[in-house]
């Protein structure tokens, strides 16, 4: 009897050179799912289990997920993009024109770069409204929202360093107006437009600069954050739930922890004798 | 805080050596952590998978505007040539239509500034985590200071010219108004719901609602020389 | 309950496997043809390298019986009594540009220590290997006279060696 696709896959799994790489081995028992995140380097992050009432799309709108996203796909594309572009002036324009018309699939690389970088920045506004009117950025969850205001910035940065990669006269003028705004701030403005172009005018020092902040500094330093961001909120007690955590929670909890008083927002579900954390869930 | 009646606890005389805890233990309660017993359901595949297929969505809408739209390039960059308009990127829109009205100190270093720091402090101020509604306790007084705050701001934003922001803090105010002469027990679904927010909710609507008006009317409203233009003129 | 585990025995998919496998075929596609992209984009449609064709000058610069080296381009011109012929100068081991040396009469690379002959002997043609760890005798490149009278080489095109058409007779 032959066997099928499926049976070669389980034959496989129980190979030596697979259980090797991957040491939980695989099942649908609730045991493997949660190894499948605790044991694996990139996802144990995340905590292997999450409140049901704030799975659904309504709750957030997964614009946190969806900005991450944006990100994914703009270092996806933008690294390719950086096989083609040499960082000097006047080279950097004939390479983005050669990616336009000559190189195979560049227009579409260069042209998903810019359309998520938008899109990147729409969300990371949207999502900042959306976890303020959620109101999760109250405690124990206000340095996350720090975290997050920190990457706002980031990110605005990010696309403003790549806005004049490109080196056009859309490129050109708008971080000159950009760097002369900098030059605003009262007694040290112009160094720091100095510093930041490496010069007194937009030229080839400034391309050479902004390319390493956008393509190395930027990009780590968000990845650094990032990771922080979703690191506390699972420290935090997972994503914020209406009713399930009121805002004074854990300044409650540093006075007596038996007390329970009636009026308090949202109020403590559980009753005492309930069983300890981790519970198994259907 | 429990009667002291509830408990008696005596404490050794030499409590440098022989150092305790002690608990207390309140007659109504046991000594247990309260936890959570919400409703739970694993990461993988549950969030894990919902959280693919929403990027992979974004994926696609992302990819069909990349495949029909092309990103804008413009002629060789020219240091001996300002393009007019010479506009922003449009997520700093909204910041040059504000440099139109106030010097650069102001409008790009001072304002950017302190709404970044309001930004960051929001969670650590009391009036954020409040979640009554503004005009339910203490109206008459809160009322007061909301006429005198707004016409301020409106005398300050007439005396700079700066109508395009005039405009929505005035909405946002009648919108203010309308909260304030409302209540839970409202007619309207609307007229209850607005009563019901709180002051960090006012201000914060107030900043998105300039954020968007103040980008759009850079994006459509501004052509060459920074001049007014209707959007339908073409430039 | 019954009825779906034996169709399922029968070979069937239910629906959850139906919509498994259709997701990972699609996904297969989608990586397959992302593949398939990102290798085209990977290899240059255009260069920004020189042409391959030298121009060397006119015939009377070489005098007879000389070897000369084109340091930039990588290739000798040698007038011989057949005629002019063009070897390459890179050294077939490893690519290192080899040098002329007059006092042996031969074609030395400095890296490792290859040999190569310059005039015939017994069955050895110019471009062949006298001793070393090159592999293949230094490749012959194709010349020709153009309209002007100049010396023109083909970097980018090997002739055979001592055939008729790889000379130029003048």
């Amino acid at each position: 009897m032959a066997k099928s696709l499926d049976q070669y896959f389980d034959d496989l799994r129980k190979t030596r050179v697979w259980r090797s790489i991957f040491r939980s081995g695989t099942g649908s028992s609730t045991l493997h799912r949660a190894l499948a995140i605790q044991q694996n380097v990139f996802l144990h992050l995340f905590s292997t289990k999450v409140r049901t009432r704030l799975l659904g799309f309504s709750a957030t709108w997964y614009l946190g997920t969806l900005t991450f996203g944006t990100f994914l796909i703009l270092v996806a594309t933008g690294i390719p993009l950086m096989f083609y572009y040499h960082p000097s002036v006047p080279q950097a324009y004939a390479d983005t024109k050669d990616l336009q018309f000559v190189v195979s699939s560049g227009l579409f690389l260069r042209n998903l770069h810019r359309w998520s970088a938008h899109a990147m920045v729409f969300l990371v506004f949207a999502h900042m409204f959306k976890v303020f009117y959620r109101g999760a950025y109250r405690t124990p969850r206000e340095f996350n929202w720090v975290i997050g205001v920190v990457l706002l910035l980031i990110t605005l940065l990010l696309s403003y360093t790549g806005y004049l990669l490109p080196w056009d006269q859309l490129a050109f003028w708008a971080i000159t107006v950009g760097s002369n705004i900098a030059s605003a701030v009262p007694l040290i403005g112009n160094k720091i437009h100095f510093l930041l172009l490496g010069g007194n005018a937009v030229n080839a020092n400034a391309l050479l600069r902004f390319y390493v902040l956008h393509c190395m500094i930027l990009p780590l330093t968000a990845m650094f954050f990032v990771a922080i961001h979703f690191w506390r909120i699972r420290k935090d007690g997972g994503l914020y739930a209406h009713s399930s955590e009121p805002a004074t929670m854990r300044a409650k909890a540093s006075e007596t922890f038996s007390s329970r008083k009636s009026g308090e927002t949202g109020g403590i579900e559980g009753n005492p004798g309930a069983q300890g954390v981790a519970r198994e869930a259907r | 805080m429990a009667d002291s009646k509830d408990f008696i606890a005596g404490v050794d005389s030499n409590a440098k050596k022989s150092p305790r805890r002690i608990v207390f233990i309140t007659r109504r309660t046991s000594a247990q952590v309260k936890v959570e017993t919400e409703d739970q359901i694993q990461t993988f595949p549950e969030v894990l998978f919902r959280a693919v297929v929403a990027i992979e969505v974004l994926a696609v809408v992302l990819v069909g505007i990349s495949l029909m739209f092309n990103a804008p390039l413009e002629g060789l960059a020219d240091p001996s040539h300002t393009p007019n308009p010479a506009k922003a990127p449009w997520y700093f829109l909204g910041l040059q239509e504000m440099l139109h009205y106030f010097p650069p100190v102001v409008a790009g270093v001072l304002v950017p500034g302190l709404v970044v720091m309001a930004l960051i402090v929001i969670p650590y101020f009391k009036v954020n985590i409040e979640a009554e509604g503004l005009f339910l306790k203490d109206r008459a007084r809160r009322l007061r200071i909301f006429y005198l705050v707004t016409a301020l701001l409106s005398l300050f934003l007439i005396a700079f010219h700066v109508i395009v922001a005039l405009v929505p803090t005035l909405v946002i105010a009648l919108l203010m108004i309308l909260a304030s002469q409302s209540s839970p027990q409202s007619s309207t679904g609307f007229r209850r719901y607005l009563a019901a927010r709180p002051l960090s909710y006012w201000v914060m609507t107030w900043f998105l609602f300039e954020l968007v008006v103040l980008t759009a009317i850079g994006t459509f409203f501004r052509g060459p020389g920074w001049s007014w233009i209707w959007p339908w003129q073409g430039s | 309950m019954a009825e779906e585990k034996t169709s399922a025995e029968a070979g069937d998919l239910n629906r959850r496997q139906f919509f498994a496998k259709l997701g990972l075929s699609s996904l297969g596609i989608a990586a397959a043809g992302t593949a398939a992209f990102a290798y085209q984009y990977l290899e240059p449609n255009v260069l920004y390298e020189p042409s391959p064709i030298v121009d060397a000058g006119k015939p009377d610069r070489y005098p007879l019986d000389s070897v000369t080296l084109d340091v930039n381009n990588g290739i000798y011109i040698i007038h011989s009594q057949e005629g002019y012929f063009s070897l390459s100068a890179v050294c077939t081991h490893l690519g290192c540009l080899t040098a002329w040396k007059p006092e042996l009469g031969i074609i030395a690379c400095p890296c490792h220590g290859s040999k190569f002959l310059v005039h015939q002997e017994d069955a050895k043609k110019p471009g062949d290997k006298i001793e070393g760890p090159a592999p293949r005798p230094l490749p012959w490149k194709r010349i020709w006279l153009n309209d002007d009278g100049d010396l023109l080489v083909d970097r980018s095109t090997d002739v055979p060696a001592m055939a008729r058409d790889s000379f130029v007779r003048v």
